[in-house]
């Protein structure tokens, strides 16, 4: 178990900067999600954690010893890949054992470390197997097991579950979690999922454009974004942003009337949920364009103000499309953004 | 892991070291060679090689070889590469049989045709059996030119069309079927999709291959030796004569630098002629 | 497709596999059937009797064995340099990323573009002054010359189909550099490094110009078959043509699934 200090890291390649002074520390213990969508740098940042990229500039400091020069196998780690990386001329055994056979543990306790993560990952009557003989979803618990066999101070895992089906991966979401927090290491999780980055962490640090623009608990970054962008990228479907008119410091919504923060002037952005949004009988006008029925709710396309606004009702409201409709937006969870620069307002 | 800058540099030195001793510095030896005379630098090589009785036989025999071979190889080739697109049970099979010749040396392949043409041969034997011919003919001596030309031919053409066929396979494997499904949703024929959709899209393969296969061809030499003797002269067969037996290693320096450049020559011509239109991928 | 078109389809393939085939059965039949066999006429299609006289009267032939034995030497040289040169480059070419890496690969496919043998003639002299003519050392090296590209390229290809993740694992897991590479890469490459090593041995085994050059009490097969091409019995240029052959048809049967997979042809 250890702290994960990364201090301003800044990576480049040539001239194209991909990390832009990067800052964030990992409680001890914790379980970070660095969240956000292709090309954002979160696997850049996770393999200079581990050592695998050099930062162009910055520090990064684990249980509070600056590792920043040092190879992966110096810096007490252990790492899950996202193809996995399982070694395919040993067995799951010799793979899940090759970190502790590499550290030149006794015999004994690699058998005991090995027999204990494998049946942690449920896989102990695969260990005289072949990685080819064995499904994605197999291959992946070994890469699972043989990072947690060498009890790591920290684990880092590259998007390990985009690979499987959507099915095997909500299973192994559940089943990583409860492992994980029993053992209790300290974790970095790079996903792009933002239901999985929910789901699994204590933390979650948002990532745009080569910065963390957010890291909050889960709930916070869901219902308190700090930027447009956040508000758009975590929840699904996601939040809607209408660009509305301040006049007097009042913006109108149909026929209600809404007090912006003190900062907003000349236009201001609306964030609202799609879920936040309830039919009523006065209030701001949605045509209805498209009615999907999704089974355990409806989700309604259409455009309100003149913008496009999506729209979640219970399954059996009756509606359809070409209807216009009033909604009401709940109001403890509404978000202002500025017009411009797209952060949020501060009320 | 600072130091990886170095690295592969290292890793390509003794490579490139090599090359450059065991290729490039014969290049420029050869043509050094070529342009040297007993006093200085001049073409006497040159004129020597010209004003020997077998030049111009050779330059016609050997451009004759190349120009009837390559487009008959590049033909079977392509045809063998689209039928092998259609087999479905026992495609391995065929490929390794197809695929066979690229591990016999022309030599060789030059001997094996050897024994079905030659006068107590197998062709004469199937002809004999048949009834079209009353006693063993000889096929490959002086007297029958054409016969000879052609028995080298079908001997060049067992041996190597398996190297463009190869190459072509290669290429017909990144051209995706939609394509030629498009085309045919549409209302092509096979021919015309073959035309207008496949041939197309195999243009850089069929680039490749010429170029590799017509590099080689000029340098024919052991099926041509085997199978024609002395009776059949090419540029390479008088640079080799020049050099072992005359030893006057100028002259062959200079048949091997109008090799190069004929070589050179055509190479450019296909990157040229099979050049990518503007828009086409290249 | 109709059945019509299917049959000739068949047939055509049939024809062109017969193609192939039946002019090694021939030099088989040739080496292997006897003497009757060779000077018979008609000849027959079947060996009358299964002999290895030609064999023994072949080997028996005034310099084949040493020749052999000297086409052996020379290939397992070629093999060898071609491994050691060719290998580290064709890792640096699919494991780094370096400016330069595309104009050496160019390069190398350059050679290819021009008669390589050719160059046995400037050689030649160059050997005399070195020590080098008349020896397999010699003649190794400028097979080394032919075989590098592919050596390079395939070994390239070889890398590159080792994903980096599995090193970069093994760097994660406890392992050094070198470490990784000798527990991870190398036994995950040794199948394909084993074909080029082949694919070199066939092709300093097959060459015949440049071994012809540069040799002469201590020839290679292909020089010696060449030089006695005219005077040798018929036996013995079937027995030769055999004896060229078949190492090389098997040894491309073991490697040709390298073969494709460096020339891009999936096998289904």
């Amino acid at each position: 178990m250890a702290e994960i200090r990364i201090e301003r890291v800044v990576k480049s390649f040539g001239v194209v900067t991909v990390l832009h002074d990067v800052s964030l520390v990992v409680a001890d213990g914790n379980f970070v999600a660095l969240l956000g969508p292709s090309g954002c740098g979160k696997t850049t940042l996770l393999r200079i954690i581990a050592g695998l990229e050099t930062q162009t500039a910055g520090k990064v400091l684990i249980g509070g010893r600056d590792v920043s020069g040092l190879p992966p196998r110096a810096r007490g780690l252990a790492m899950v890949f996202q193809n996995y990386a399982v070694f395919p001329h040993m067995t799951v055994r010799e793979n899940v054992g090759f970190g502790l056979t590499m550290a030149r543990a006794d015999a004994n306790r690699i058998t005991r470390q090995t027999e204990r993560a494998a049946r942690l990952m449920h896989i102990e009557m695969l260990l005289d197997r072949y990685p080819a003989q064995l499904s994605g979803g197999q291959r992946q618990r070994v890469a699972v097991a043989r990072a947690l066999a060498v009890e790591p101070a920290v684990l880092l895992m590259d998007e390990p579950l985009s690979n499987l089906d959507a099915l095997l991966r909500l299973e192994m979401r559940a089943e990583l979690k409860s492992v994980l927090t029993e053992a209790g290491t300290t974790t970095i999780y790079v996903t792009h999922d933002q239901t999985e980055a929910m789901g699994l962490a204590d933390r979650i640090a948002v990532m745009h454009q080569g910065r963390i623009v957010q890291e909050a608990v889960p709930t916070e970054v869901y219902r308190r974004p700090r930027s447009v962008f956040v508000g758009g990228f975590v929840g699904s479907p996601p939040m809607n942003f209408l660009r509305l008119p301040v006049q007097h410091g009042v913006v109108r919504l149909g026929s209600l009337e809404l007090r912006p923060p003190a900062g907003a002037d000349g236009t201001v952005m609306l964030g609202v949920r799609p879920e936040d949004l309830a039919p009523v009988e006065n209030g701001l006008d949605f045509r209805v364009q498209v009615v999907e029925p999704l089974g355990s709710h409806l989700l309604l396309t259409g455009t309100a103000e003149g913008q496009p606004l999506r729209v979640v009702v219970p399954p059996d409201t009756v509606v359809r499309a070409g209807e216009t409709i009033a909604l009401r937006p709940d109001l403890a969870h509404i978000a202002w953004m500025h017009p411009e620069s797209g952060e949020a307002l501060e009320p | 892991m600072g130091r990886r800058h170095l690295a592969p540099y290292l890793l390509i030195a003794p490579s490139l070291l090599f090359l450059l001793l065991l290729f490039f510095v014969p290049l420029i030896q050869t043509i050094a060679l070529a342009f040297q005379t007993g006093s200085g630098i001049g073409l006497g090589n040159f004129n020597q090689m010209v004003g020997d009785l077998d030049f111009i036989t050779a330059i016609k025999d050997t451009f004759a070889l190349v120009i009837v071979v390559v487009p008959l190889q590049l033909a079977l080739a392509l045809g063998m590469a689209m039928m092998l697109r259609k087999v479905r049970f026992g495609r391995d099979l065929v490929l390794w049989i197809w695929t066979i010749p690229l591990g016999i040396s022309d030599l060789a392949a030059g001997l094996a045709w050897l024994s079905i043409l030659t006068e107590r041969g197998y062709l004469n034997t199937v002809l004999f059996h048949l009834g079209l011919i009353p006693r063993p003919e000889s096929w490959l001596t002086y007297e029958t030119p054409t016969a000879l030309f052609f028995a080298i031919v079908i001997a060049e053409l067992w041996r190597a069309t398996a190297i463009v066929f190869v190459i072509l396979v290669a290429g017909v494997q990144l051209v995706p079927a939609e394509y030629e499904e498009a085309a045919s949703v549409f209302g092509a024929t096979s021919w015309q999709r073959f035309r207008r959709v496949t041939l197309p899209l195999l243009r850089p393969s069929i680039q490749t291959a010429l170029i590799l296969r017509t590099v080689l061809a000029f340098e024919i030499f052991a099926v041509v030796l085997a199978i024609g003797g002395t009776n059949f002269p090419v540029l390479i067969s008088q640079a080799f004569i020049w050099q072992n037996q005359n030893q006057v290693y100028g002259v062959a320096a200079a048949y091997a630098v109008l090799i190069m450049a004929i070589t050179l020559a055509a190479t450019l011509f296909y990157l040229l002629a099979l050049r990518p239109r503007a828009g086409e991928p290249a | 497709m109709k059945p019509i078109k299917r049959a000739l389809f068949i047939a055509g393939v049939v024809l062109l596999c017969a193609w192939t085939i039946v002019p090694i059965y021939l030099v088989a039949l040739g080496g292997l059937g006897g003497e009757q066999v060779v000077y018979a006429w008609p000849k027959p299609f079947w060996p009358l009797s299964w002999s290895v006289h030609n064999f023994s009267a072949f080997l028996a032939i005034q310099g084949i064995w040493p020749a052999m034995l000297t086409s052996v030497e020379v290939a397992a040289l070629c093999m060898a340099f071609s491994i050691v040169l060719g290998a580290p480059a064709g890792y640096a070419l699919a494991r780094y990323a370096f400016s330069g890496a595309n104009t050496y690969r160019l390069t190398i496919l350059l050679t290819r573009a021009f008669p390589v043998g050719i160059l046995a003639l400037p050689l030649a002299v160059s050997y005399v002054r070195l020590g080098l003519y008349d020896t397999p050392l010699g003649v190794a090296l400028i097979h080394t010359a032919l075989a590098l590209p592919f050596a390079v390229l395939i070994t390239s290809s070889l890398f590159l189909g080792i994903p980096r993740e599995l090193e970069e694992a093994a760097w994660v897991f406890g392992c050094s550099g070198f470490g990784a590479f000798r527990r991870v890469v190398l036994p995950l490459a040794l199948p394909g490094v084993a074909a080029t090593a082949i694919f070199a041995f066939v092709i300093s085994w097959n060459e015949v110009f440049a071994a012809a050059v540069l040799t002469v009490r201590h020839k290679t097969l292909t020089a010696f078959l060449l030089s006695v091409l005219s005077e040798s019995p018929l036996q013995a240029q079937f027995a030769g043509g055999f004896l060229l052959i078949v190492p090389s048809v098997i040894f491309i049967f073991l490697v040709r699934r390298y073969l494709f997979a460096m020339w891009g042809i999936a096998s289904r």
